[in-house]
């Protein structure tokens, strides 16, 4: 007779074996396996609620698969770019270069921690996890791959990562923070608790709800396709603090949290916060920006803490005061600086600049006389006018832009150490670098490098350290200089 | 010597990187910044500070301003 699932599962999965001839210690150095060392004793009630086996896993990620390659198929090749808005296009090759590889990286942290995680349930789940991010990443490249017929810049999906592109290379940087250099402890709570719980929701689910009224139903299908998985592993988080905060390690984990909470802020206002409010169709846009990160990941979020009686971050009235204004100040950098980037960005039209001021009721006054100037400078002297030469300063943690919050509200700040002055965007990316000095010291920014020599100044021999071709991949107007008032809708290529 | 430092000018929307000799004036690399932003030709008076809030003399030198190496300034608009 076979043995019912709930009579087997939790041997079958608390396999911690007792090692004979080498300690615990040394089959879980702390170096990898994270800090606060504990004895598997600590970490034996170890659990979280899915509890998935492998032959459900199997199960489960087939039919998820068929439903994806199922729309695909029916959307046959030559209509996958039917009625797509161009600016929504822009908007997955962001998405696509910035993620695709991302989450191959997330399949070296996830098997990080199966082996190196201290109970086998967290292995297991670690395993599941590892399939997971593989599969976040193949199913992207495919799509990418489909859509280079149509437009040769989708190889970005794949050729992103391994370009020194500046956007790229602040993503390299808080992934290889977060998951590539970590242990698995910091590991559990920075990737899973704070990026995959609190922040994933925003780029898999709002982008699915997105999609499907911008009609791109597999990027709608394959996003939430993702999320559901995400869900699933980011369970992993929870019981990996609430081992620290019984062990002792409550000021450690806070900071791990405060510490991702920002990180991941200003990746996500820089990816998704743009991308919404600037290359979806208005007809697209269920909410805005900041009323999915208020309802869907603040919320969420501060529900996470209060279950663990942690404290909000210290710097959340700064994170508040920059919901309404940091990705607005970021789109004009996107816009002015769009040849240094693998996608086209857009100016807002009429009908978008009523729905930003609708959302953002300071919108008009604070950064309607920007784009004015920018529309002007069209009229009057072509797109020459439009671009910034000068370099931008260049955050040292975040390796973002300095341009937080607004005209005339800005955080910038700097420190001295060993001879060299380091330049932050805000207090707390000034915090984060001052706590782990030396984790961040020798790495240079873009323009760190520029001034140095290392990275070329003229902005021709630019584009190509950052791995764009010009003309052909260089970001360019959306609507290539056309007023969008003067003709709508925007052309379709 | 040549200095690169980070302007920010008040009406502009992020931080720039100028690079300059460091014998030009306070006033001269405000306009250097100012050239760079959105609104180069509003006019106007302009106040010039250090990261700490300090005011700087126009018609100092860079040098003589105490600003080096990766410093911050800001230019406010009149």
């Amino acid at each position: 007779m076979v043995l019912r699932r709930d009579d087997w599962l939790d041997l079958a999965r608390k396999v911690d074996w007792t090692p004979r001839y080498v300690d615990e210690r040394e089959l879980f150095p702390e170096e990898i396996s994270g800090r606060p060392w504990l004895a598997h004793e600590a970490w034996r009630d170890w659990n979280e609620a899915y509890r998935t086996t492998y032959r459900e896993y199997v199960a489960n990620q087939r039919e998820k698969d068929a439903a994806v390659l199922g729309v695909r198929a029916a959307l046959s090749k030559p209509r996958l770019f039917d009625d797509l808005d161009p600016g929504w296009v822009q908007l997955v090759k962001f998405h696509n270069g910035a993620v695709a590889l991302a989450e191959y990286a997330g399949a070296v942290a996830e098997l990080r921690m199966a082996r190196f995680g201290r109970d086998s349930a967290w292995r297991t789940m670690a395993t599941l996890g590892a399939l997971d991010e593989i599969r976040h990443t193949q199913i992207p490249l495919l799509i990418g791959h489909d859509l280079l017929a149509y437009d040769g810049n989708f190889d970005w999906t794949h050729k992103a990562f391994h370009t020194n592109e500046w956007m790229i290379i602040a993503a390299r940087h808080l992934f290889d923070d977060m998951f590539l250099a970590a242990d698995a402890i910091d590991l559990a709570i920075q990737l899973n608790f704070v990026f995959e719980t609190g922040f994933t929701n925003l780029q898999f689910m709002a982008m699915a709800a997105m999609a499907d009224r911008a009609h791109h139903h597999l990027f709608e299908k394959t996003v939430a396709s993702i999320q559901t998985d995400e869900a699933r592993h980011a369970q992993i988080g929870h019981p990996v603090l609430q081992t620290l905060l019984e062990n002792g390690s409550r000021e450690r984990a806070q900071y791990l949290i405060d510490k991702m909470w920002w990180r991941c802020w200003r990746l996500f206002l820089a990816l998704s916060g743009t991308a919404m409010e600037y290359l979806a169709p208005v007809s697209a846009r269920t909410r805005s920006f900041k009323e999915f990160m208020s309802e869907w990941v603040t919320e969420q979020f501060m529900k996470n803490l209060a279950e663990f009686d942690l404290e909000k971050p210290w710097f959340w009235d700064l994170f508040i005061e920059e919901l309404d204004y940091a990705h607005h100040s970021f789109q004009l950098g996107l816009y002015t600086y769009r040849t240094t980037l693998w996608f086209d960005v857009a100016m807002p039209d009429h009908a978008e600049r009523e729905w930003l001021n609708e959302k953002y009721p300071q919108w008009e006054e604070t950064y309607g006389p920007l784009w004015d100037e920018l529309e002007r400078r069209w009229e009057t002297g072509g797109e020459a006018g439009t671009l910034s030469y000068g370099l931008p300063a260049l955050c040292n943690l975040c390796q973002l832009p300095a341009l937080f919050i607004r005209p005339g509200r800005n955080t910038a700040c700097t420190i001295e150490m060993g001879g060299r002055r380091y330049l932050f965007c805000s207090e707390p990316c000034r915090w984060i670098f001052e706590q782990e000095k030396s984790r961040f010291a020798d790495h240079n920014s873009v323009v760190d490098r520029i001034v140095t020599g290392e990275a070329p100044g003229k902005l021709t021999d630019l584009h190509r350290w950052m791995g764009l071709q010009a003309p052909v991949e260089t970001g360019k107007d959306l609507r290539r200089g056309l007023d969008p008032w003067r003709l709508d809708p925007v052309p379709k290529r | 010597m040549r200095l690169y430092l980070f302007g920010f000018a008040s009406d502009d929307f992020l931080g720039r990187v100028v690079v300059t000799p460091d014998k030009r004036t306070v006033a001269q690399l405000a306009d250097q910044l100012l050239a760079w932003g959105l609104a180069p030709g509003r006019g106007g008076s302009l106040t010039v500070r250090n990261e700490t809030g300090d005011i700087l003399d126009p018609a100092a030198t860079i040098a003589e301003a105490g600003l080096g190496n990766g410093d911050i300034f800001k230019v406010e608009r009149g």
